[in-house]
């Protein structure tokens, strides 16, 4: 009888539905006030109507394109700092006491610096989501390659591999694991970096229009918007899995 | 072929190995045994630079491309199919790339692993991947073959059954091994030479044996043969006196 609540996927959903039925007749039997809590219907309507009269698209354009921009930036850079510092020792000296600072503090903080260095626009919200995804990846990639298995490194050794089969066979493999492991949690970091950037000065974003919905006591506005930012971070973790099987099929096998 | 000369080696102030001395002849099944912590290990990665000795001298009379050395545990490379793996040291000596997974097909398939070729370590048993270990350091043909317990992690029949193979092949190549094992009955039933480590630090070479059993062998057969029985106690005496000086 409980056959069809074996599947998980269907088990979540209805427990979704569940919660949003309660939350629709808790607010239209006033249980809770639908000035602060909105409802479900009401946070629908304000989604259709952003997309409907198409004023949201300059908005998802501003924040998408400064959370992907930062992300593949902060990727890159991410990927290249941690290999010279690996590989390097006395780079590993400049570099790493900065990361280990830049990891410490919480690095949206440097967001009013950056307005000031590069102005209200884009640049400012790049460079937070880059800022944050590159300390990330960083580590992901430092310590990858200081953690890789010797032995892994002694085998290729014994059967006579120099140091770019080193390099090729084993280090970049087995970065390339640690990196997919922090991809997901890049992809969070790169729209935080995003939207708190818009928080702090911008005149188009996500974040703007979160900051405007806040400062009119629009909670059903505010809402839509996390709803929507929540369906985007979703599709890019599920882009990130389907990369993670292409790039590490062994794993999945 | 292989000469080892008063080599020492250590980690802190206090040698692990003292004065090892061992002359092994081309063609010869050599088997180092020896308490656990006494080293044995170390002296097979002295020989392959792998570790850097505190005296002494090691000395291999082939290209040091002809040394094949296969591990203890089978760390193959995760991200690398079986076939891949094999390949591995072929690409490496300048094999093309297809060249390479072929032959490491046919070495996959000599040793019976013919349908296992695209499969990932990790979809591999413990035997399995021990094969496919083997067939990674054979398709390099080596001369001289360096074992390090190679076999330590099987069950009683795949082990069994894994060293007739190599000790077919070793028959059939003319190679020169040296085995390290803490497995009296397996050291006496492959080897023409077991060499009796003593317990460490300072752990030194006391005693070597010949085993006067014809070769070619048969693992199981050789463990019924009526010299067998006395040189196992032996062995045995030897090593339990070294162990018992440690307790």
């Amino acid at each position: 009888m409980k056959r069809w609540l074996d599947n998980p996927t269907l088990r979540r959903a209805v427990a979704l539905v569940f919660l949003l039925a309660l939350w629709e007749t808790a607010s239209r039997l006033d249980w809770i006030n639908p000035f602060y809590a909105s409802s479900p219907s009401a946070v629908a309507k304000v989604l259709y109507s952003l997309f409907a009269d198409g004023q949201i698209w300059p908005h998802l354009e501003a924040t998408f394109s400064a959370a992907v921009i930062g992300l593949v930036a902060g990727l890159a850079l991410g990927v290249v700092l941690g290999f010279v510092a690996a590989l390097t020792p006395l780079l590993a000296q400049l570099i790493e006491p900065v990361m280990i600072l830049l990891n410490a503090i919480p690095r949206v903080i440097l967001a009013p610096l950056f307005v000031i260095w590069l102005g209200i626009d884009l640049a400012s919200k790049v460079a937070l989501a880059l800022i944050l995804v590159a300390v990330l990846i960083f580590f992901a990639v430092y310590s990858g390659i200081k953690e890789v298995d010797q032995r892994l490194v002694e085998r290729v050794r014994t059967l006579g591999g120099g140091k770019r089969v080193l390099i090729r066979e084993v280090y970049v493999p087995s970065v390339t694991a640690w990196i997919m492991g922090s991809l997901k949690v890049a992809v969070g970091f790169a729209f935080t970096g995003a939207c708190v950037g818009e928080f702090v000065a911008s005149s188009r974003g996500l974040g703007y229009l979160l900051q405007f919905a806040q400062s009119t006591y629009n909670a059903a506005l505010t809402m839509a918007l996390i709803v929507l930012i929540m369906g985007f971070v979703v599709v890019l973790f599920g882009l990130s899995e389907w990369l993670e099987r292409r790039l590490l099929p062994w794993r999945y096998a | 072929m292989l000469r080892v000369r008063n080599l020492g080696v250590g980690f802190g102030a206090e040698p692990v190995l003292e004065n090892i001395d061992l002359d092994i002849k081309a063609g010869e099944f050599a088997s180092l045994i020896g308490p656990s912590g006494s080293g044995k290990t170390s002296i097979l990665r002295a020989v392959t630079h792998l570790l850097e000795p505190l005296t002494g001298t090691t000395e291999v009379d082939v290209p040091s491309r002809d040394v094949g050395f296969l591990f203890q545990d089978d760390a193959l490379l995760p991200w690398r199919t079986a076939r891949q793996n094999v390949a591995l040291g072929l690409r490496i000596r300048g094999s093309e790339i297809d060249d390479a997974e072929e032959q490491a097909q046919q070495w996959l398939a000599r040793l019976g692993l013919e349908r296992f070729g695209d499969r990932y370590p990790r979809q591999l048993s413990g035997g399995q991947r021990k094969r496919v270990a083997i067939a990674q350091v054979l398709a390099l043909e080596p001369k001289l073959l360096l074992m390090d317990e190679p076999f330590a992690s099987l069950d009683a029949i795949v082990r069994t059954r894994i060293t007739q193979e190599l000790l077919d092949w070793v028959e059939h190549e003319h190679l020169t091994v040296l085995l390290v094992t803490h497995d009296l009955e397996e050291a006496i039933s492959v080897s023409d030479v077991v060499y009796v480590l003593s317990q460490g630090p300072r752990a030194r070479i006391r005693a070597r044996h010949e085993v006067p059993i014809a070769r070619p062998r048969n693992v199981l057969e050789t463990r019924r043969d009526p010299r067998f029985g006395p040189l196992l106690k032996r062995l045995w005496d030897e090593l339990s006196a070294e162990s018992s000086l440690a307790a």
